[in-house]
């Protein structure tokens, strides 16, 4: 693949928190690169800094030392609203616990980021209809969070993710709540989100599920420990 | 985020907790229910004062010329010594005023404060505390009494002391079944008798109190009944009010050519219209508002606090959805706007709740006691600006805790 390729490029990306008396060195100069349309997974056990790596690439937080370059914008150092305007427009975020506003309803939940784009109510809600019925969730829009099961819930969150169409769409332990079926499922979403053309960029420590990326990054102690790519079958 | 969709955001989570934000409002609807209430009711009496209680003191269209000012007000004791020297008001000075204004609808006579009180009883009947008066015939022409029965007052009566009366409507109701029938009676006022002349038309009452309840007699019958009063007015009845300024100027002078007055030496007498009263009035409730918005501040920010309380245990109990929001891509400033239009629009809310309370308080006391009520735009609009202000004054800090969110943080919060 080509540098023109490079969606994330990060070098030397280091994060440092203080707790207490004490530093914690949650990542320890970290250099890789995601290309366009890549499905790669990170790996690694608790505390190897892969939740941290997750929150920096997706702009929830800035890196100590280091360089973070997305979609070819020179990331770390901007401001509070700049990092803002990329989550809203880059990034698309699937959490483990979804993560939805209880009291709003599946449509209502998917227009929210386009909400804080500025999108007009009438394009909002045909956006947000489409990325769930994208999601199989044509029939169930007006439903509320705690009126779906633990699968409808995820697929609400990454219809959610994919509404602004983001370069990444970023997952952390997606189907960590969920149960084998269920994880099957979402799995299958996922695929066929990347079969697409989406990038995925999904933080797992469950192998079998990082099975299903092409590109496996291992981190352990901040650092990243291999980085394999599996030829296509 | 759009205004809009902040508001409406906003009227969505207060009716989700439509028990907790009246709560929250208790104390900005009762201080602005309270605000509105009294203004309501002081500008309702001001309107009363006005309108009602001048012109059935006084007289429409009328003016007096007394020896004491009708505004009591505050008299220091040399004032007072001063009042006390001037001459009483002769029957003769009325004769003056009278070629002094050729165009007056009605010049009289009438014995002044303080009026006696006397039981007046015709056969078995007695009615007690009937406020007795003496005038002469035009008195009735500057009252506007219009004759239920019988006849009004001549001049005749009272140049020969005639001994007639003329009956407040609610005396003659007590004493008489039947009112034609009253005319001509012979009826004992103060042990005097009298015959009935003639019966006034009702008039009503004036804050509570009845305006009929009264004895008319002829001037010169009262003077022989009484002595004469040391209080004696004269009242003038101009046809037009425009005119009554410039009566009182002529007035003035033909009272002071009455009393060999001296130019330099001040009047011995007072000019007065119900002007006198209305601005003692008004000066004691100014008193009334300057104390009112004291009161109504402390509880607006009394009110303010609560409502700031609220929305910080909002913001606590919304971590996660502003963690959310802000993972979506909203903005320190969204996060802000957002809970300051649900703070204003709270606030607001109270004020509303707060006038239709107020409202509702005002149209009580005037249904359940004499006071008058009037609800004045300038108090609602206060009230919903005051509202307004304490919704942004006392969401600031709450909203701005909540933009200031670590939304990792955020995200990872646990109830």
């Amino acid at each position: 693949m080509t540098r023109d390729g490079s969606l994330i490029r990060v070098s030397g990306l280091t994060r440092e928190y203080r707790m207490g008396a004490e530093t914690v060195h949650a990542l320890r100069g970290v250099d890789m690169e995601i290309y366009r349309n890549e499905y790669v997974a990170i790996m690694g056990p608790s505390g190897s800094g892969k939740s941290t790596l997750m929150n920096i690439i997706g702009c929830l937080d800035t890196c100590t030392v280091g360089e973070y370059w997305l979609n070819g914008v020179e990331v770390s150092g901007v401001g509070d609203d700049e990092l803002a305007r990329i989550r809203n427009q880059e990034i698309g975020f699937v959490f483990q616990t979804f993560n939805l506003l209880p009291r709003a309803t599946a449509l209502h939940n998917v227009e929210l980021p386009l909400i804080y784009a500025g999108v007009s109510a009438k394009i909002r809600r045909r956006c947000a209809a489409q990325a769930l019925e994208r999601v199989g969730l044509a029939d169930r829009m007006q439903h509320r969070p705690n009126e779906l099961s633990g699968g409808q819930r995820q697929r609400v969150a990454i219809a959610r993710g994919l509404v602004n169409e983001p370069s990444i769409l970023l997952a952390d332990e997606p189907t960590g709540n969920l149960d084998s079926t269920t994880s099957a499922e979402i799995m299958g979403v996922f695929d066929g989100l990347h079969q697409q053309g989406q990038t995925v960029v999904m933080v797992t420590h469950e192998r079998d599920i990082a099975a299903r990326a092409r590109r496996v990054i291992t981190l352990l102690d901040g650092r990243v420990h291999s980085d394999t790519v599996r030829e296509a079958a | 985020m759009p205004l809009l969709e902040g508001l409406r955001l906003a009227l969505r989570e207060i009716a989700n907790h439509k028990l907790r934000s009246f709560f929250t409002l208790l104390g900005i609807i009762v201080s602005v229910a309270f605000l509105v209430a009294v203004v309501a009711i002081i500008q309702g009496m001001n309107a009363y004062v006005r309108e009602n209680l001048a012109g059935a003191i006084v007289g429409r269209n009328a003016f007096q010329i007394r020896r004491i000012p009708i505004s009591v007000g505050l008299i220091d004791d040399e004032e007072w010594r001063e009042l006390q020297r001037r001459p009483v008001i002769r029957p003769e000075e009325a004769d003056y005023v009278s070629r002094a204004i050729p165009d007056a609808e009605a010049i009289a006579l009438q014995s002044g404060w303080p009026t006696p009180m006397a039981d007046v009883s015709w056969r078995n009947r007695t009615v007690g505390d009937v406020l007795v008066v003496g005038v002469t015939a035009p008195y009735q022409v500057v009252q506007d009494y219009e004759t239920a029965a019988g006849e009004p007052l001549t001049e005749i009566d009272v140049r020969e002391r005639r001994r007639v009366a003329i009956l407040g409507f609610d005396v003659a109701d007590k004493l008489f079944d039947n009112f034609d029938a009253a005319i001509g009676r012979r009826i004992r006022v103060r042990g005097f008798q009298v015959a009935v002349k003639g019966i006034v038309e009702k008039k009503g009452t004036v804050l509570g109190q009845s305006m009929d309840g009264f004895v008319m007699l002829p001037l010169t019958l009262f003077e022989a009944m009484y002595g004469r009063r040391q209080t004696t007015v004269i009242s003038v009845k101009m046809p037009e009010a425009a005119q009554v300024a410039d009566a009182m100027l002529r007035a003035e002078e033909a009272m002071r050519i009455a009393r060999q007055l001296r130019p330099g030496q001040a009047n011995d007498f007072t000019v007065d219209t119900a002007e006198g009263l209305i601005t003692f009035w008004q000066n004691l409730t100014r008193i009334i508002f300057t104390v009112v918005p004291a009161v109504v501040a402390i509880g607006i920010v009394v009110g303010g606090i609560v409502i700031m309380n609220i929305m910080l245990m909002s913001v606590h109990e919304r971590t996660r959805e502003i963690g959310i929001r802000k993972s979506v891509g909203a903005r320190r400033t969204d996060i802000q706007q957002q809970f300051l239009a649900e703070s204003v629009a709270l606030a607001t809310l109270g004020g509303l709740l707060g006038i239709v309370a107020g409202w509702a308080l005002a149209q009580l006391v005037a249904v359940v006691s004499p006071l008058p009520a009037r609800i004045t735009w300038w108090s609602v609009s206060v009230a919903l600006g005051l509202g307004a202000s304490i919704g942004l004054i006392f969401g600031v800090y709450p909203a701005s805790r909540a933009a200031r969110l670590d939304p990792i943080a955020a995200l990872r919060f646990e109830q």
